[in-house]
């Protein structure tokens, strides 16, 4: 979804001419997702002399890259990692165009705290990374507003038997589960409770905002609560660009593909402004500057995180759509 | 060509037809929340039907096939080598031409090589490793990327904790490997062959489990990051010196700062290891424990009616082969920088198992030409990224088949007398 | 009932029926090691080639306008049943047949290959991610009381234990009763002797890989409908926990496969009714590996005795 994004950027940038003259060219290195992989692929990177990069996709393959390319002066933009660990360790050359999951659990919490207000609430995590890190910030929240969730635990992704945990969650009382992780687990656990009778509301993450939830939960999936950003591909200002993703035969609506896109453009439009492709005066540039992207406005602070991204409560249905909540 | 032969073909083509038909000729797909199929295309159904004709005819002259195969020779790895080099007055000249190679090349090659030599060599650390379990004292051990996990996580968690070098963590976590060896092998190696091999596999999910789930500790998903990297005496191969008061190895030389230095400086630490490895476990083999291994291997029966003690020999070999995965565990975290159980999953254990099995069990030179090509084949085969694991997998199958005793099978030490 | 009591039924209910599906894919193992004393690992994969022919069946039928479950039901479990069995019966013949009489080793990582193989053929061929099909059977049984805690078996949950109990009965009357299974028992004690006596090993073998494959084709279908999803990864999980439960029945004993499913399921449970569930695969495979200490041959195996 990164590549769709990015190599629609570039080829955006190149039609209108280049960057003060010059062309880009997009290289695809793959890791698979796998963190040895990332080192190995990260190396090769710094090799090919290349030194701007959009990427990583998974955090745990962002992470260790990171910090080679730090090390070695070269420019990072990830639009897909969302693990605030990344740039907790004062990287100057890392940033990312995506929200941090640390904004994203305080917002979800919000949200419970206000419009839900929940009497027996439970918080599920999938062990990940991405899901258990979402949960925590959750819970923590949730707690200063004084509201204590009755259970807090972990399954294991891939899992395919969730009655144990239903059962649990009945004899609890719960009538609210937040659910750190993905669709394809949430999506069982929300069909394996309508079966076992659980009337809990249930809501989640991005991660589990994918049309194949309600494929997996069928019309168990019918309100369920979902965090999402917003929409860029619904966005009118970025029609005629989901018009050309599309003539490409590629799929637009993916959640990464318009922050890739966003990051080619703050790497771009800091090279035109600039005047160089110097990776640490980029740098500098981009934390000092405010980008107008197809995202939207985009500030970075110190660590290299957006400022603000924006969150919207979503009502799922069971034909895979959304509306926005009430709040 | 008998009517048999024609009939037997005819069965197999039906096979691979059955075989495909429904899981490549029918997508499932879903419309909606519905489920529903479509036939494939056009184009993969040429697919099956040109798989089926390949698996038709050469079932139909499998005999031509089998006696041109049969005419190939069989590359025997070791002949590729000229006799005059093999004397045993050559060796050590040779040896000593290999090493100084291995130490010249990173210098003339590129940044991403190096890296790579450097992962392949942390497979040759595990192979040899598991060489010794396996391939030795023929335990089948599944999970031997519990004891890479637990020496990965012993550095990494006493770097950031206590701040400890690599160089006091290395035989650390070789001892502490080598401690979970012990206490996992103390009570399960009385169990025989196939539930030894289920038993280790478990304990590797065990290990993988928790450090999953404490996450206090270890940072459960999370990982280790910011490991601190090697240093040469104290000298850091950064840009700028992390620690206060510590020098940087640029500086130090008054050299300009390069970045591949690192990369390179890892290969070399590598490579020491690894030739510490190869000379150790050379050394442990021409002794009685180690022909204890082997003999145990071969009949354990007749090795306790000599009054061999068979749960030590066999606690021996399972203990030095985990503190060898610790010792390639800890370089690993230093390498990477960055740990997380994702890194020690199943299918590790199973690539450095397929690396003494192709190599050639107990077979050295066999397991570090195997961890070799394992680990630049999948490199090179990057192109057919989607294909990359189903090959793999096929690659397993055909070696097995093709040349069960490994690439380069282990010869033992034995005299011929000279006939005149 | 107190609420306590009924919810240690829950859980119980809830074991019983995981463990059932364990136990299924457990006799697979089970049978081919009793017979060539070799682990099947490909057998997880024949698991899910079978969940992924009866999703391909069941949506084909109902696209097609069919509308009789039963009939639906049937169709797709002989079609499952007949695809994994041909998938099982090649498994034998390409990456076991040649290899027999070499190193225990080396059949075990060819058949390792095999796995990783039939998983990314899978992957390549119907994609990885999830395919859900809709709920079939619905409905199920409950009691106790609504406000307190109520105990619920779903009718799909009956029919995994059904579907085990029979098949299981089935199998232990053919393996002592017929012909086939009497040459079944007479290889599983002697190969070789059993060869001169002009029973055509091979062709036991063979069948031993079938009828394995059919029982996995079986738990397939049932696991397919319970859970509703199917990807190409859930052969290597289903697999490991299946030969867990095997080993820790005893391996080579049909009744001790059994045995160990339904224990290893309960426990899952129990340790997810009252611990953390991430806990639950630790204690699962520390069950096992307590078990193997106290004997070294399972619950319900033969012990081995060493041949000069």
């Amino acid at each position: 979804m990164q590549k769709v994004g990015v190599l629609a950027a570039i080829d955006d940038i190149n039609a209108a001419g280049g960057i003060n003259g010059m062309q880009l060219e997009g290289v695809i290195y793959d890791d698979a997702c796998d963190p040895k992989q990332a080192v190995a692929v990260a190396n090769k990177i710094v090799n090919d002399g290349i030194t701007h990069v959009v990427g990583h996709l998974c955090s745990s393959s962002t992470e260790p890259a990171a910090d080679i390319y730090e090390e070695e002066g070269v420019l990072m933009i990830t639009a897909a990692s969302t693990s605030p660990t990344i740039t907790d360790k004062g990287y100057q050359m890392i940033f990312r165009t995506i929200g941090l999951d640390s904004l994203q659990g305080p917002f979800a919490a919000q949200y419970v705290i206000n419009s839900v207000k929940p009497q027996r609430m439970a918080i599920i995590h999938d062990k990940q990374q991405y899901g258990e890190g979402l949960a925590t910030a959750v819970k923590t929240e949730v707690e200063k507003a004084g509201i204590k969730p009755v259970m807090f635990e972990g399954v294991t992704p891939g899992d395919k038997d969730f009655s144990a945990l239903i059962a649990k969650l009945k004899k609890n009382d719960v009538d609210f589960v937040y659910y750190g992780g993905y669709h394809p687990e949430l999506g069982l656990i929300l069909r394996q409770s309508a079966e076992k009778g659980l009337k809990a509301k249930f809501m989640g993450p991005e991660g589990v905002g994918n049309p194949d939830i309600s494929k997996i939960a069928g019309e168990a999936s019918e309100g369920l609560l979902v965090t999402l950003p917003q929409s860029f591909d619904n966005d009118p200002a970025n029609k005629a660009r989901v018009e050309a993703i599309k003539a490409k035969g590629e799929d637009p609506t993916g959640p990464f593909v318009f922050p890739a896109y966003s990051a080619v453009q703050v790497m771009t439009d800091a090279m035109t402004a600039t005047g160089t492709t110097d990776a640490e005066k980029l740098a500098e540039y981009i934390r000092a500057n405010t980008f107008n992207t197809t995202t939207g406005e985009l500030d970075f602070d110190e660590k290299g995180d957006l400022t603000q991204f924006s969150f919207v409560v979503y009502d799922w249905h069971a034909d895979g759509t959304k509306t926005p909540a009430a709040q | 060509m008998t009517q048999s032969k024609f009939y037997n073909a005819i069965f197999a083509a039906g096979i691979t037809f059955i075989l495909a038909c429904l899981m490549i000729g029918v997508k499932l797909n879903t419309e909606g929340t519905t489920l529903t199929v479509e036939g494939a295309t056009a184009a993969q159904w040429g697919w099956i039907i040109g798989g089926i004709t390949v698996v038709f005819f050469s079932q139909l002259f499998s005999n031509q096939i089998d006696s041109a195969f049969g005419k190939l020779p069989k590359p025997a790895v070791s002949q590729l080598v000229p006799q005059s080099l093999k004397s045993e007055a050559m060796k050590p000249w040779l040896l000593a031409g290999v090493i100084v190679i291995m130490l010249i090349w990173p210098f003339m090659a590129s940044r991403g090589a190096v890296d790579l030599a450097t992962l392949t060599l942390i497979y040759i650390m595990l192979g040899l490793g598991l060489n010794i379990v396996v391939g030795l004292a023929g335990l089948l051990d599944l999970g031997f990327v519990a004891f890479y996990a637990v020496g990965a996580y012993t550095y990494a968690l006493l770097s950031l904790y206590f701040g400890l070098s690599f160089w006091i963590c290395l035989p650390l976590s070789a001892a502490l490997a080598a401690l979970f060896g012990f206490l996992l092998g103390f009570p399960v190696l009385r169990l025989r062959g196939d539930y030894l091999a289920i038993v280790t596999l478990g304990f590797g999910e065990i290990i993988r489990i928790l450090l999953n789930n404490w996450t206090a500790v270890t940072g459960g998903p999370n990982g280790i990051s910011g490991i601190a990297k090697p240093t040469l005496f104290g000298l850091e191969f950064t840009r700028k010196a992390k620690t206060e008061g510590a020098e940087t190895f640029h500086a130090f030389f008054d050299i300009s700062y390069s970045s591949s230095y690192k990369v390179i400086f890892l290969y070399l630490i590598a490579v020491v290891l690894v030739i510490f490895l190869i000379y150790l476990i050379n050394r442990l083999i021409r002794m009685p424990i180690g022909r204890a291994w082997e003999a145990l291997r071969e009949d354990e029966i007749a090795c306790r009616s000599l009054g061999l003690n068979r749960t030590a020999i066999k606690l021996s070999a399972f203990t030095i082969g985990a503190s060898t995965a610790g010792f390639a565990g800890c370089f690993f975290a230093a390498r990477q920088g960055f740990i997380s159980p994702e890194s020690f999953i199943f299918i590790e254990s199973a690539i450095i198992l397929a690396i003494v099995v192709l190599g050639g069990m107990g077979s050295q030179v066999g397991v570090i030409l195997a961890a070799i090509v394992m680990t630049i084949l999948p490199e090179l085969a990057r192109e057919f990224a989607e294909y990359r694991m189903l090959l793999f997998g096929l690659l397993m199958v055909v070696m097995m088949r093709w040349r069960p005793e490994g690439l380069l099978p282990m010869k033992r030490p034995q005299l011929e007398l000279n006939k005149q | 009932m107190s609420e306590f009591s009924l919810y240690l039924l829950q859980q119980l209910i809830n074991g019983l029926t995981i463990g059932s599906t364990y136990a299924l894919i457990a006799i697979g193992y089970t049978m081919v090691y009793g017979i060539i004393g070799m682990i099947n690992f490909a057998h997880g994969e024949i698991y899910m080639i079978g969940s992924y022919v009866t999703f391909i069946v069941i949506a084909g039928l109902l696209g097609m306008g069919m509308v009789s479950l039963p009939i639906i039901l049937i169709i797709a479990l002989v079609v499952a049943i007949f695809i994994a069995s041909t998938y099982g019966w090649t498994v034998e013949r390409v990456a076991y047949r040649p290899l027999r009489g070499s190193n225990r080793l080396i059949p075990l990582i060819s058949a390792i290959g095999m796995s990783i193989f039939l998983q990314n053929f899978v992957v390549l061929a119907q994609g990885s991610r999830d395919v859900a099909l809709p709920p079939q059977i619905t409905g199920g049984w409950s009691f106790g009381d609504p406000s307190n805690f109520e105990v619920s078996v779903s009718y799909m949950q009956m029919m995994i234990f059904a579907a085990t109990f029979v098949t299981m009965t089935v199998l232990t009357l053919f393996i002592s009763r017929s012909r086939m299974g009497r040459a079944c028992r007479a290889c599983s004690e002697d190969l070789g002797m059993t060869n001169l006596l002009g029973i055509d090993t091979n062709k036991i073998i063979a069948l031993t890989f079938i009828i394995g494959a059919a029982l996995a084709a079986v738990a397939g279908l049932l696991l397919g409908l319970y859970y509703g999803v199917v990807n190409p990864f859930i052969g290597f999980i289903a697999g490991l926990k299946a030969f867990t439960a095997a080993v820790l029945g005893g391996i080579g004993s049909i009744p001790g496969a059994v045995l160990g499913g339904l224990l290893l399921g309960v426990t899952e449970a129990m340790t997810a009714a009252f611990f953390p569930a991430e806990y639950k695969d630790v204690v699962a495979f520390s069950l096992l590996v307590l078990i193997l200490l106290v004997r070294p041959s399972g619950l319900l195996g033969k012990p081995e005795v060493e041949k000069v």
